[in-house]
């Protein structure tokens, strides 16, 4: 059968700085096909190219044998190529047939409408989805605007679909289902792409995995030829171990979280009587599924969210929560989920995001004047101890970091003084394993240190990684507690037997 | 990477995709247009993209005038000679260009931390009435008159914006719409003074009575120079230090970048937001207290027009930076001078000036184009 999707000696570079050096890459009906490897190995730039959002410097495409220039979105659409972000692009205040009907295109919106429904409801019935397609997509959850993604490109008429990271936010069932979904696009002849750095995934689905690392395409073989430490080595390029290793000396009781109630920003509440408590020299990891209240703990014990009731106590500093208090300067360091709302800005250079942590304690210059020679000899050497890559100079603005880079900067910053407690929201969300093994090692040096770590994660297999006591989060409080190392399967079953 | 084909590729077309001609062209081009994001720009290229925009707004605004009748050399003699040569004109853009400079630094504080402060007419406006309280009712004795009467004028402007600050910060009310408003607020209360309890008594005009000499900016000597040109540069020289030095200046930066990222980081963005908007709402106030007590001698009707807008524009083309807006307070003022004489001699309408400044002003946005992103030719 001929090649759906084929690409050869893509070179693609932004500002001189090459992210795809002559990289190929194949897929054919029928077939998953994962391209795997690290943050900023050129994955998401490749398949970018192939969807028409870039334009290579060199190499060429061909779909279905035929030579092409993709230049633009629409072309990509009149090829059947269609992509399903990493970051979703939906109107929130439209509903799911609006959304799709708007990539698709219509001169009258109401006969457009039906149109769009009859096809969406023809491909929701044959893929078993059940999706409420007249709310609004931003009442739907993650899953469900996934699936709104899915509709569009298929409504489209899409026969090589592209999934950028599709299981990042999906919890592991829905993430299953997500993929047996595609199994049966690609039983139907489709070509699906899953961009990913989960090995798992490859392994249980893929009929055919491509390997990037650096900007080329290192390997491309049948996954079950190869043992996941072949896959690996492939995607590092060096051997990673995956071990756990316990805590050593753990202390007395530090964070006390004490009948914490929470509620969202729309009103509802979310955290209800959450208590437990995080000792000194242990990560306490809280296992759950998305949206039991986790986001509003971690928002609460940052101080951008005031709680209903209850406490958080720090040893020696008092309630976190009470009017005044500042958890920062009391020893606390925090890792947030949400990188680009809470954890860095942008637009700002990295030396600014870098000394935002510590510009009231005087070390960057006094209330008079700010001590920039300083702020940059400071972030140098934290970019260079925290192997932050990527950035010509500290002046550079951070929001070009790639994920992990950025993540790297964001624990440099968060560590640059010895924390006494540490918040990990979903620190290695997005990483690929190179950056989430250096960030896991960072919380368990801190942890060695005798910091107390709280550790928040939808990603069970990192809870059961790192941690050293595990606490299940269900509708808003702690329902079970696990000493390490504890049992998958009975961890997985009261995250789900409570919700 | 070889490509297992065994077959002849045989080109699959969808029914709906119809043809594939818009999108399968053969490379029949010779090269194409590619815009790429900047990842860094230097301080130098920065500058020469500006300097280019500007030499554009320029040329387009040489272009709207020669269209309008205005020889080249009356254009050169208008803009360029009688300005640098005769002690008046420079006199008269220094005059000019004094309170501009104040608004342009209000404007350009309180968009550092993301505040659309559209109320600098209404703030300039307060700040001279709460000034005019002062030398009206004759608080203070004389020697600390002046000084008094620019406190009342910071405290009058920086009243005026207290609220929209303190709507916006506790329920989300949006500031342009607030500020706005305000304007007309103030501007009719004006009015109500004006024609009411303050108008003047000697002659029945609808403005306040002179305001005695040493309630007056006293000439500093030279041309029609007065001390609203020091005053200037003081708060000129405060707020570099204020957004470019101090500790503040940072706080203000994260409070425009990211504000969330600055709460959870336990920096007082709340406090940072107020200051600034504060202080933006004071130096509004203090060029109100600056026209009135420096040029006009009393509380007119209509001091404050237009500067509202011209400090918006200022703060934008100066990119909320202090040095920034003193070269453009100066060219903004020379526009304003030459425009003047423009009108007088060449029958140019005023309208006709403010469409220059907008033309200069679009061509100098435009330009920011340039600095974010690269333009290359391929091949």
């Amino acid at each position: 059968m001929s090649p759906a999707l084929v690409m050869t000696r893509v070179s693609k570079s932004f500002d001189g700085y090459p992210a795809l050096t002559e990289a190929g890459f194949a897929a054919h009906p029928g077939e998953i096909h994962a391209l795997l490897g690290e943050n900023g190995a050129g994955k998401s730039t490749l398949m970018n190219v192939a969807c028409g959002l870039y334009r290579p410097d060199a190499g060429e495409v061909r779909v279905r044998g035929e030579l092409v220039s993709i230049d633009g979105p629409k072309a990509a659409k009149r090829l059947g190529i269609g992509m399903v972000h990493q970051h979703y692009r939906l109107v929130k205040a439209f509903t799911a047939l609006e959304n799709i009907l708007l990539a698709r295109g219509a001169s009258r919106y109401g006969q457009g409408l039906r149109e769009v429904e009859a096809a969406a409801r023809r491909h929701c019935e044959a893929l078993g989805f059940t999706l409420p397609l007249d709310r609004p997509v931003g009442l739907l959850s993650v899953a469900e605007q996934q699936r709104v993604e899915i509709l569009k490109v298929l409504v489209e008429g899409a026969r090589i679909l592209i999934l950028d990271e599709p299981s990042a936010v999906l919890t592991d069932r829905e993430a299953e289902q997500m993929l047996d979904t595609m199994r049966r696009l690609a039983d139907e002849g489709c070509a699906v792409i899953l961009v990913t750095h989960k090995l798992g995934e490859v392994k249980r689905y893929a009929d055919r995995v491509t390997v990037m690392r650096g900007g080329r395409t290192v390997a491309s073989a049948d996954p079950d030829a190869l043992s996941l430490s072949d896959l690996t080595s492939l995607v590092v390029g060096a051997e990673v171990r995956h071990a756990r290793v316990p805590a050593r000396n753990v202390g007395a009781p530090l964070l006390r979280f004490a009948a914490l109630a929470g509620a969202r920003s729309d009103g509802l509440t979310v955290l209800n009587d959450a208590t437990f408590v995080v000792r000194a020299g242990e990560i306490y990891g809280i296992a759950g599924v998305g949206g039991n209240g986790q986001t509003e703990l971690a928002e609460i014990l940052m101080g951008v969210r005031r709680p209903l009731a209850g406490s958080i106590e720090l040893d020696g500093a008092g309630d976190l929560c009470a009017e005044g208090v500042r958890g920062r300067s009391v020893g606390l360091a925090a890792i947030p989920a949400d990188r680009a709302g809470y954890a860095l800005a942008g637009s700002l250079s990295i030396a600014d995001n870098y000394a935002a942590g510590a510009v009231l304690s005087g070390r960057f210059g006094s209330w008079f004047r700010l001590d920039r020679r300083a702020i940059r000899a400071a972030t140098e050497a934290a970019m260079a101890a925290f192997d932050v890559q990527g950035a010509r100079s500290p002046n550079q603005r951070a929001g070009l970091l790639s994920g992990g880079n950025a993540q790297k900067l964001v624990v440099a910053r968060e560590f640059a003084d010895p924390p006494r407690a540490v918040l990990a929201h979903s620190p290695s969300r997005g990483l690929d394993v190179r950056a989430a093994g250096a960030v896991h090692a960072r919380l368990r040096a801190a942890r060695d240190a005798g910091a107390a770590i709280l550790l928040i994660s939808e990603d069970l297999d990192e809870v059961l990684l790192l941690s050293d006591r595990i606490g299940v989060m269900s509708r808003g409080r702690i329902v079970a507690e696990f000493e390490t190392p504890a049992e998958r399967n009975a961890v997985g079953a009261a995250m789900v037997h409570h919700a | 990477m070889d490509v297992p084909s065994k077959t002849v590729p045989q080109p699959v077309r969808e029914a709906r995709a119809g043809s594939h001609d818009g999108a399968a062209r053969p490379s029949r081009r010779r090269g194409r247009l590619s815009i790429e994001i900047r990842q860094h720009a230097s301080a130098r290229l920065q500058g020469v993209v500006l300097a280019g925009g500007l030499l554009a707004g320029l040329t387009c605004a040489a272009a709207i005038l020669l269209a309008a009748g205005v020889g080249l050399p009356n254009l050169v003699q208008e803009f360029v000679v009688s300005i640098v040569t005769s002690p008046e004109s420079v006199a008269a853009v220094l005059v000019q260009g004094a309170p501009l400079a104040v608004v342009g630094l209000a404007a350009a504080l309180a968009f550092r931390v993301r505040f659309w402060n559209i109320g600098i007419e209404g703030q300039m406006i307060s700040g001279a009435i709460a000034a005019t309280v002062v030398a009206i009712h004759d608080i203070g004795p004389p020697a600390l008159r002046l000084p008094l009467m620019l406190a009342a004028a910071a405290l009058g402007g920086s009243t005026w914006i207290l609220g929209p600050v303190l709507l916006r910060l506790r329920i989300g009310l949006n500031e342009i719409i607030s500020t706005l408003l305000l304007n007309y607020v103030a501007f009719n209360a004006l009015l109500h003074l004006l024609y009411g309890p303050w108008r003047d008594p000697e002659n029945n005009f609808p403005n306040s009575q002179l305001y005695e000499p040493f309630e007056q900016l006293a000439e500093l000597g030279w041309q029609n120079l007065t001390w609203a040109l020091p005053l200037a540069v003081a708060l000129l020289l405060g707020g570099w230090w204020l957004l470019s030095v101090s500790r503040f200046g940072f706080l203000t930066r994260i409070a425009e970048a990211n504000p969330r990222m600055g709460e959870a980081q336990g920096l007082p963005m709340t406090r940072v937001i107020l200051a600034a908007t504060l202080v933006s709402g004071a130096l509004a106030g203090i060029a109100g207290f600056m026209i009135c007590a420096g040029a006009e001698h009393r509380l007119t009707q209509s001091f404050a027009s237009g500067y509202g807008f011209s400090g918006i524009l200022i703060a934008f083309l100066a990119r909320n930076s202090a040095p920034g807006v003193l070269v453009v307070a100066l060219f903004v003022g020379t526009l304003f001078v030459a425009g003047q004489s423009l009108q007088v001699f060449y029958q140019i309408p005023a309208s006709a000036v403010q469409l220059l400044q907008a033309v200069i002003v679009l061509c100098v946005a435009a330009s920011d184009f340039f600095i974010r992103h690269r333009l290359r030719w391929l091949r």
